[in-house]
């Protein structure tokens, strides 16, 4: 780890210059064709590196697999949120409908046994739509907004939009990133690796 | 990666599926013609009762080919490229629609030469008793006012023109999927495109027609078993039910030709996955999210008229089997099919495809064979009614219901199979195919 010292404060030693307050923040490695980059993609997976990413102007069938990006836990997390909303809904009404208890959520509420057109005051079948509806509630979501999280979004900048270079990357062009707080990120080396990667070109992306 | 599509050989020849099929459908045949006999040999002391079989296990079978339209229709309607390399199964189990009129011609039969006296013999009124107002008004006349009132749509004559329209509507629908797919076999690309675009617009006619005469064959052939009865949902019920019947049987054929090697190449477990979609979407939720609409608003109106036909299937054995469905039909295959890996792998694939085959039947089952107690209106009370009739056999476990399964499905499976036998078991010049064969699920 000690190696790393100098690159993960570069330049900032010799202090002069105007980048001297930026530090790097990752390498970037051009390819022109999706068939390049599902090819690199595979070298560096095997090479090692964890914090790196693709930048396809489409979407390049299997190159996720290719990377060995693992499979989002979000569905389990769905599963979960469905769960609790169906517990909640049920709970709900049970409660309200058909004891008379009191609980404290914020303020004292009480139930209300309410009989309603001669049904018993737990009558599952009656629950069922809220319980539904508040499944799919809770289900759409979770969905939605766990995507966003576990996706680090809404995010306002990112370093690698300060690249005119980078702005190829939603027409024509293939991107390769990897990032300097991975472990086996060594500014020199990494370089050169991408570069015998077949990249188009190769940059260096400062923070 | 895209550049696979490309490579693979779509020779029309290479998905034959040949020899191993032909042999499969006359197994197949020989199998429904022995159990059809030994049917016949068991129930025919009961004809009434054996009526009810066959037209359970004839609604089951036609509900299995509707699904492989439906499939087709949908398919079509959307352009949709993913199913492209599933398709052909699809529409060769449809294309039994156009011969399926043959297994109804006994109820035509009945209606012409059958007799009924005093509970022996056969007519039409054994099974459908609107077909008999004389005989019904003598033991219940305030029903038999009430079915007279709706007599304009329930006369014999009337039935059976409906009938020959469904079976119009599906036969020609059938036939144009079928034969427009397999005719892309041969032709040109140019031409394939025409026949694509052709079979897109047929479809958004098509499922309108589909959606009607469904709806009507449910009410006909099914709902008005008990005429007194009505449900407004009842066509959506059996239009879910045929979703699943009819895709999980696609699926399993889709299964069984993997197996043989025959659509190895170009079906994957993307495609896989996707059919188990639609069983667990189609097959599974909507078949109970429509099943318990049904129920909890007739529960919840409490009407007496209404709420008959729900009792009857809640006492005595009838109520095991009600159970079962909650469970078999939705709870468990719901838990088991919602897992990505479930429907990527072949063998529990299979085993969703026939456990909801299997609690499809049971749930035709449940829809047709009960009877209504033609006392239910004296009872003060639920539990006095429920107890009056504790010990109702729902008789699922008699062999004959096996029997004529067997019989009519192997019917089915052979026309199936033979028509498989000699085309390719793929759309290999489906103007989508390439998309297919690159469909990857997000």
């Amino acid at each position: 780890m000690t190696t790393l010292a100098p690159d993960r404060k570069p330049s900032q030693a010799a202090g002069t210059v105007a980048h001297s307050q930026r530090r790097t923040w990752g390498i970037m490695a051009e390819f022109e064709t999706p068939a390049a980059i599902f090819e690199a993609a595979g070298k560096v997976r095997d090479s090692g590196y964890r914090y790196w990413d693709c930048h396809v102007p489409f979407p390049v069938h299997n190159l996720d697999k290719q990377m060995g990006v693992r499979r989002t836990i979000l569905p389990v997390i769905v599963f979960f949120a469905g769960l609790t909303g169906a517990t909640l809904g049920f709970g709900l009404q049970a409660f309200t409908n058909s004891t008379d208890q009191s609980i404290w959520a914020f303020v004292w509420v009480t139930g209300y046994p309410f009989l309603i057109s001669g049904k018993p005051l737990m009558s599952f079948p009656a629950f069922v739509p809220v319980i539904f509806e508040l499944t799919v509630l809770l289900s759409a979501l979770t969905a939605a907004f766990g995507m966003l999280a576990l996706n680090g979004l809404p995010r306002l900048n990112h370093p690698l939009l300060a690249s005119q270079r980078f702005r190829r990357s939603t027409d024509d062009r293939f991107f390769i990133v990897i990032e300097a707080r991975d472990p086996k990120f060594l500014k020199s080396k990494t370089e050169a690796f991408l570069k015998t990667l077949g990249a188009h070109a190769v940059e260096v992306v400062e923070d | 990666m895209s550049h696979a599509a490309e490579k693979t050989d779509l020779t029309p020849s290479r998905f034959v599926g040949g020899e191993i099929l032909a042999r499969y459908s006359r197994m197949a045949l020989a199998v429904a013609v022995v159990a059809l006999g030994l049917a016949v040999w068991l129930g025919w002391k009961d004809p009434a009762y054996f009526a009810r079989q066959y037209l359970m296990n004839f609604v089951f079978v036609l509900s299995l080919a509707l699904g492989g339209l439906l499939f087709c229709l949908i398919q079509q309607l959307t352009r949709s490229g993913w199913s492209a390399v599933v398709r052909r199964p699809a529409e060769a189990l449809a294309a039994n629609l156009q011969w399926i009129w043959i297994l109804f011609l006994p109820f035509v039969g009945i209606w012409l030469w059958g007799r009924a006296h005093d509970g022996h013999g056969l007519s039409l009124a054994s099974i459908w008793p609107w077909a008999d107002l004389a005989s019904m008004g003598e033991h219940d006349p305030a029903e038999a006012h009430i079915i007279a009132a709706k007599s304009g749509y329930l006369n014999d004559r009337f039935f059976f023109i409906r009938a020959a329209i469904y079976f119009i509507v599906w036969g020609s629908l059938a036939r144009v999927f079928f034969r427009g797919s397999v005719a892309q076999d041969t032709a040109s690309p140019e031409e394939c495109v025409r026949i694509t675009a052709r079979l897109s617009r047929t479809a958004a006619a098509g499922i309108i027609l589909f959606g009607l005469t469904t709806t009507f064959a449910a009410f006909d052939w099914i709902m008005s078993l008990s005429p007194a009865w009505f449900s407004t949902m009842f066509g959506v019920y059996f239009f879910a039910a045929t979703c699943t019947g009819g895709y999980s049987l696609i699926t399993l054929i889709v299964l069984k030709l993997r197996h043989l090697g025959i659509n190895r190449a170009v079906v994957s477990e993307e495609h896989l996955q996707d059919l188990g979609k639609m069983i667990f979407a189609f097959g599974v939720v909507f078949w109970a999210y429509i099943a318990f609409s049904q129920y909890m608003l007739i529960w919840y109106g409490n009407i007496p008229e209404e709420t008959t036909w729900f009792l009857a299937r809640q006492v005595g054995g009838w109520g095991t089997v009600s159970i079962a469905l909650l469970f078999g039909h939705f709870i468990i295959p719901f838990v088991f099919l919602i897992s990505r890996w479930i429907k990527r792998w072949t063998f529990t694939l299979a085993v969703g495809c026939v456990w909801m085959l299997a609690f499809h039947w049971i749930d035709m089952y449940w829809l047709i064979m009960p009877v209504i107690p033609a006392d239910v209106g004296s009872y003060a009370t639920y539990n006095e009614f429920a107890s009056a009739y504790a010990d109702t056999a729902s008789r699922i476990g008699n062999p004959v219901n096996f029997l004529l399964l067997l019989g009519l499905m192997g019917l089915l499976a052979s026309s199936t199979m033979r028509r498989l036998s000699t085309k390719s078991v793929v759309c290999v010049h489906d103007p989508r195919i390439n998309e297919s064969l690159s469909f990857q699920n997000i």
